[in-house]
Formats: structure tokens, C-alpha cells, sequence
């Protein structure tokens, strides 16, 4: 068990990490997507101003043909980019659990932690990993059925009319991830108990 | 059992499993789902709730902001901007006893205006100021006490992550709150600098001076800072104008503060995936807590606490002066053991309606804004009292060689001046709300 847990550390990490650096390049996206998407209503704006009155008449005379050159090249708001936003988050925000978990980053109460006997922490570990991986487990089917759901009413987003589970289908990549990674971590949990081994404290103590 | 019972046993049954150190944001939801299940008598509403609440809770609109608030300060650790704050702060304050110190304190409220988290403004300026209070002589206890509680202002300068998570839960207006805040933020610089001034005074030997500067290098050090002033006004400004929405902001401050990293080559392949892994780590320990909150407020919900709580103490007849007193120094205490986002989505929810019940003379929306700001004040002194202040670590792993005791003892003077802020503040809202009144 133990040598199949340590064996398997660096490959769990990769996945772990590039899952997570996928889900910030996508952070990425979407800052770019908000930021063309101010600057394209910014031009459609000007393209329409009015002739106004004293010094805007000629501010005015000068943004407007900047617009209206702009918005003929196509520029303007990114059509839908709200639903994007949130698509792309939540893929991302799935895609970001395993990486924090793998680093036992997640906020807990470690004041008692210090008072307790070492095997008290190993055993509380491999439960609070098993509730973990319970929850990514519960998380990944009920969200696999989430996404049956909305398949079969074929639900498609606002504006973009592009159907609404291929968000979900998204997020699914994160959601397996987290149960392959929490899985992983139990096992760590375990190995650490048999083994006697260090009690790791978590990485993000408050 | 009665709905209300269930919903009042969930406490110490929460407060067990999180002293047993299980993750914050797992508790809330075992508790919360085992509770519902009590509840409802079967796994039914909340089995089908959970087809959907996860990803509704983490492709939410409104909670978009925070990774993006978080990349947004990941960014601007890498853009050389601390350094470029502390020389500006320090041009024009260093000449003076204690001066530098007061320097990094500045220099932390410019970049808590760019930045939403107190860990990060700590770990940044502490790794710049550091090296330079010591350099000039000031006592570890003062150099370290001083930057801890700097880092604060990270969160309690606008733009802050806590804030968004309060707007969101309380249904107020972020950029009102981002508003409410900045006075306090202000009040909060300048009350660790006289914090910095006595220190000196009582133990003279805890800090030295530096030359003074001529002004053509004042200016020359303050000209440097410009991208964070356009950084911070175009992100609050333009929240407050309606230019664009919050996480509109969050996403133009993260462009800005990427392209200033970017001009001053400090984005590289490395530490960009740097900064991506520590966004993703803190998205995930915030959204977990997000989603454990929306399943184990839920449950509270459907047990009625809030509401018959909130019904119970506004009929008791004692002062609301006191309930808030009371409230705020259970925040205190808390704060000692638990971090700021999980405490504001584990209390809110049911310290807010008995809040709003009570009168304290304010319309609504002006009391919510106040008790928002207390709330945030006072969560946030929890970052810097031991034994769990995260920014006494952060700062303290720096600097091997001084012992956590004189970083306990460097930061006594700074939780004071944030027990009298909180006081001024509480006895006199106006304070908070006059920014808000004054745009209105």
C-alpha cells in the first residue's frame, strides 16, 4: 500500500498541477474576454455618440469616426460574454479543488491539533480524507446527473445559444480529477497511519 | 427533536468537527446535509438540490470576482510595484525616528488598493521592507509586529476578497461597501503609524532614522508608483461609476496588474504558473467553505434559527449597543482560532437578520454597510493575535533568526490601535457612511 501511494506521489502531483494550470489559463481567457468586451462597448458607445454641445462637439466629432471605424471592423461587446464568465469559472473553480487538496491547502481549526497524540491527528486525517473523497464522489455523480438532466430538456444558454451541459461536461474534468486525487489522498492518509510516520499539519493554517 | 432543536444541536456538533481540524468548508456541508436529512426525513431535496447547487455555486456571476480579485494581487507580487511603494514611502517619511516603519505601513496601504488578500500584501512587503528595517536598525520585535499588521491593510483597503463574500451574502451593493471601507482603510494606516511613533518613543532604541531627501527625488520615487494609482482607480472607479460590473473590475485589475509584471519582466513561464497554482489553491479553500456555507445555511434556513433567533433577541428588550458589542467581541475571540472568510460565512448568515432586527438608528441599507465594515475590522485583528495570526507566520517565517514570541510582542501595539479603531468606528457610523452619503 505504502509503496504503491509514494510510488504513484509524482504522477497524482502532474495531474494535480496541470489540472489546476489549465483551470487558471481559462481564468486567463476570461480576463481577456471581460477586458475586450468593455473596450468593445466602449467603441460602440463612441460609434453612436450624438453631436453634443460645447467642447463635446468636438470630442464627439473626434471619437465618433474612431468608433464607427472600429465597430465596422467588428469590434464590440463579446456577445454572451457573461455566460462565458461563468461557464469558464466554474471549470475552473473544479479544475483548482484537487490542486488544493493534493496540498492539504484547505482552512481548518489546527489550535487542538498541537495538544492531541500523534495517533489521534493520523487517525482524524484518514477520516477527514474519507469524508473528502465521499464528497468529491457525491459531487462528480450528482453533477453527471446535473448534466443528464439538462441534456435531456437540451436547455441551450441565452445568447449564445450553445447547449448548457457542455458547461457542465467542463466542469466534469475537474470533478473526476478531485475524485482521482482524493482518492489518492486517503490512501496517503492511510499509508501515514501504518506507517507511524511525520503528522503532516496542513499547509494553510489560520 | 423540533426543527429549531436540530438547528441548534448543529452547532456544537460543527464547532466539534472543525476543533478536530476538519477542513472548515467540509464540516459545513456534512453537518449541513446530515442536518437537512433530519429534517426532511429523507436524502430527496438535497440529493436533487446538489444536481445543480455545485455548479451554480461555483459559476456564480457575483462570485466570479474573487479568483479574479485573487489572480488579480497573484500579479501584482510580481511586478516589482512593492518596491517601487516602499522607495516612494519612505522618500518622503524615512528622515523621521520610526520613520521607515512608517514607511512600510504606508507602503502596504498603496498596495493593499491593488491587492484583496492580507496574506499576499504580508508575504510582498514583508519581503521588501524587511531586509530594510533591519538594515536601519530596527528591533526584530517592532520590524516584524509592524509588517504583520501592514499586510492587514491588504483586505481592509479596497479592493477585498471578505468584502465581496459579505456583499454576496447580505445582498448589498459591492461597490458601496468598497466605499464604507476606504475611511476605515485610511484610519487604519494612521493609527498603526501612531502606533509606530509611541513604540519608538517608549523604547528609543527599537529604530533608526535615515538622510532626508531632497524633493526632486521625492517626486522622482512617487512618479514610479503611477500604474498602481491607474490600477486602483480604474478598478474602484470603475465599480463605483457603473462602467462596468465587479468582476468586470476584478478582470480589468488583473489585465492591469499582469501587463505592469509583464513591462517589468517579471513574467516569466515559472512564475506565472506560480502565481496560477496559488490562485487556484486559495479558490479552492474559499470555494469549498462558499459551497459548505450554501449547503449548511440551507439546512439552517429550513430549521428556522436565523429568523427565530433574530425574533428572540429583539424581543429581550436589551440595548442593541450591547447585542453589538457582544457580537463583535465574540468576532474578536473567534478570530483568535478560525480565518476571516470561514468565520463571516459561518456568523452572518445568522448574526445578520438579528442585527437588522435591532435598532440602531440607521436605514437599513446604511446599517448594513456599517456592520459590514466592523465585521471585516474585526475579523481581520484575528490575521495578527496569536495563536493562529496567519500574518504573524507569513511575516515571522522570514526571518529566521527572530524568535515568534518578539513577533507576539512587536504587534501588541498594533491590535490596540485596532480595538480603539473599532470603538471610534462603532460609536460613530458616520465615519463609515459618510464617503457613501457624500457619492449620493
Amino acid at each position: 500500500m505504502k509503496s504503491a501511494i509514494s510510488a504513484s506521489e509524482a504522477q497524482i502531483r502532474l495531474l494535480a498541477k496541470w489540472t489546476a494550470i489549465m483551470g487558471g489559463i481559462v481564468l486567463v481567457l476570461i480576463t481577456a474576454i471581460s477586458v475586450a468586451s468593455i473596450a468593445g462597448r466602449a467603441l460602440y458607445t463612441m460609434a453612436n455618440l450624438g453631436d453634443g454641445e460645447g467642447w463635446r462637439v468636438m470630442a464627439n466629432a473626434i471619437l465618433r469616426p474612431i468608433g464607427s471605424f472600429a465597430t465596422s471592423l467588428g469590434a464590440g461587446p463579446v456577445p454572451g460574454d457573461y455566460g462565458l464568465v461563468e461557464a469558464g469559472t466554474a471549470f475552473a473553480v473544479f479544475a483548482f479543488l484537487p490542486w488544493c487538496h493534493f496540498n492539504r491547502g484547505h482552512a481548518a481549526v489546527e489550535i487542538l491539533a498541537g495538544m492531541f497524540p500523534g495517533w489521534l491527528n493520523r487517525v482524524i486525517d484518514i477520516v477527514s480524507n474519507l469524508l473528502m473523497f465521499g464528497v468529491a464522489l457525491l459531487i462528480a455523480w450528482r453533477l453527471y446527473l446535473g448534466m443528464s438532466d439538462k441534456m435531456s430538456y437540451s436547455e441551450t444558454t441565452l445568447i449564445l445559444q450553445y447547449p448548457v451541459w457542455w458547461s457542465y461536461a467542463a466542469s466534469m474534468f475537474g470533478a473526476v480529477v478531485f475524485v482521482i486525487v482524493s482518492a489518492w489522498c486517503l490512501g496517503r492518509a492511510i499509508a501515514d497511519f501504518s506507517d507511524q510516520g511525520e503528522y503532516h499539519a496542513s499547509e494553510a493554517v489560520h | 427533536m423540533s426543527n429549531f432543536e436540530i438547528g441548534l444541536w448543529s452547532f456544537p456538533v460543527l464547532l466539534a468537527m472543525i476543533f478536530l481540524r476538519i477542513p472548515i468548508g467540509l464540516a459545513m456541508f456534512i453537518v449541513g446535509i446530515g442536518g437537512n436529512y433530519l429534517i426532511t426525513g429523507s436524502t430527496a431535496m438535497m440529493f436533487g438540490q446538489l444536481k445543480h447547487l455545485t455548479y451554480s455555486t461555483f459559476s456564480s456571476y457575483s462570485l466570479s470576482i474573487v479568483p479574479l480579485f485573487l489572480l488579480m494581487g497573484q500579479f501584482a507580487t510580481l511586478g516589482g510595484m512593492s518596491t517601487a511603494l516602499f522607495k516612494a514611502a519612505e522618500a518622503w517619511l524615512g528622515h523621521r525616528k520610526g520613520r521607515v516603519a512608517m514607511a512600510a505601513i504606508g507602503a502596504c496601504a498603496g498596495f493593499g488598493a491593488i491587492c484583496g488578500s492580507s496574506l499576499a500584501t504580508a508575504a510582498t512587503m514583508g519581503q521588501v521592507a524587511l531586509p530594510e528595517l533591519r538594515r536601519y536598525g530596527y528591533s526584530p520585535a517592532l520590524a516584524t509586529g509592524t509588517l504583520a499588521a501592514g499586510g492587514t491593510l491588504g483586505i481592509l483597503i479596497p479592493p477585498s476578497v471578505v468584502l465581496v463574500i459579505y456583499a454576496i451574502l447580505t445582498e448589498q451593493n459591492i461597490a458601496k461597501l468598497f466605499i464604507a471601507a476606504f475611511i476605515p482603510g485610511i484610519l487604519a494606516a494612521i493609527g498603526y503609524m501612531i502606533a509606530i511613533s509611541i513604540y519608538v518613543r517608549i523604547y528609543p532604541n527599537s529604530g533608526g532614522v535615515r538622510e532626508r531627501q531632497p524633493y526632486r527625488e521625492r517626486f522622482a520615487a512617487l512618479i514610479e508608483v503611477w500604474p498602481v494609482m491607474l490600477v486602483f482607480l480604474a478598478v474602484v472607479g470603475g465599480i463605483y461609476t457603473g462602467v462596468f460590473t465587479p468582476t468586470e473590475a476584478a478582470a480589468v485589475g488583473a489585465a492591469g496588474t499582469f501587463l505592469i509584471a509583464f513591462a517589468n519582466g517579471g513574467m516569466t513561464g515559472k512564475s506565472f504558473r506560480e502565481s496560477v497554482l496559488a490562485t487556484a489553491n486559495s479558490t479552492a479553500m474559499i470555494f469549498l467553505i462558499v459551497f459548505g456555507a450554501a449547503v449548511y445555511n440551507g439546512f439552517l434556513a429550513l430549521s428556522q434559527v436565523p429568523q427565530l433567533s433574530a425574533e428572540y433577541v429583539a424581543g429581550m428588550g436589551i440595548s442593541p449597543w450591547m447585542v453589538m458589542a457582544l457580537v463583535l467581541v465574540l468576532y474578536l475571540v473567534f478570530g483568535c482560532v478560525m480565518d476571516s472568510l470561514s468565520m463571516i460565512l459561518l456568523t452572518v448568515p445568522i448574526f445578520f437578520p438579528i442585527m437588522m432586527a435591532l435598532d440602531f438608528g440607521l436605514p437599513a441599507e446604511d446599517f448594513a454597510l456599517w456592520f459590514g465594515i466592523l465585521v471585516l475590522i474585526v475579523v481581520e485583528v484575528g490575521l495578527i493575535t496569536p495563536p493562529v495570526g496567519m500574518n504573524l507566520f507569513v511575516i515571522n517565517s522570514m526571518a529566521k533568526d527572530i524568535p515568534i514570541s518578539q513577533t507576539f510582542r512587536g504587534v501588541l501595539p498594533f491590535v490596540i490601535t485596532d480595538l480603539v479603531r473599532v470603538v471610534i468606528l462603532t460609536a460613530f457610523p458616520p465615519i463609515t457612511l459618510f464617503l457613501v452619503w457624500a457619492f449620493h
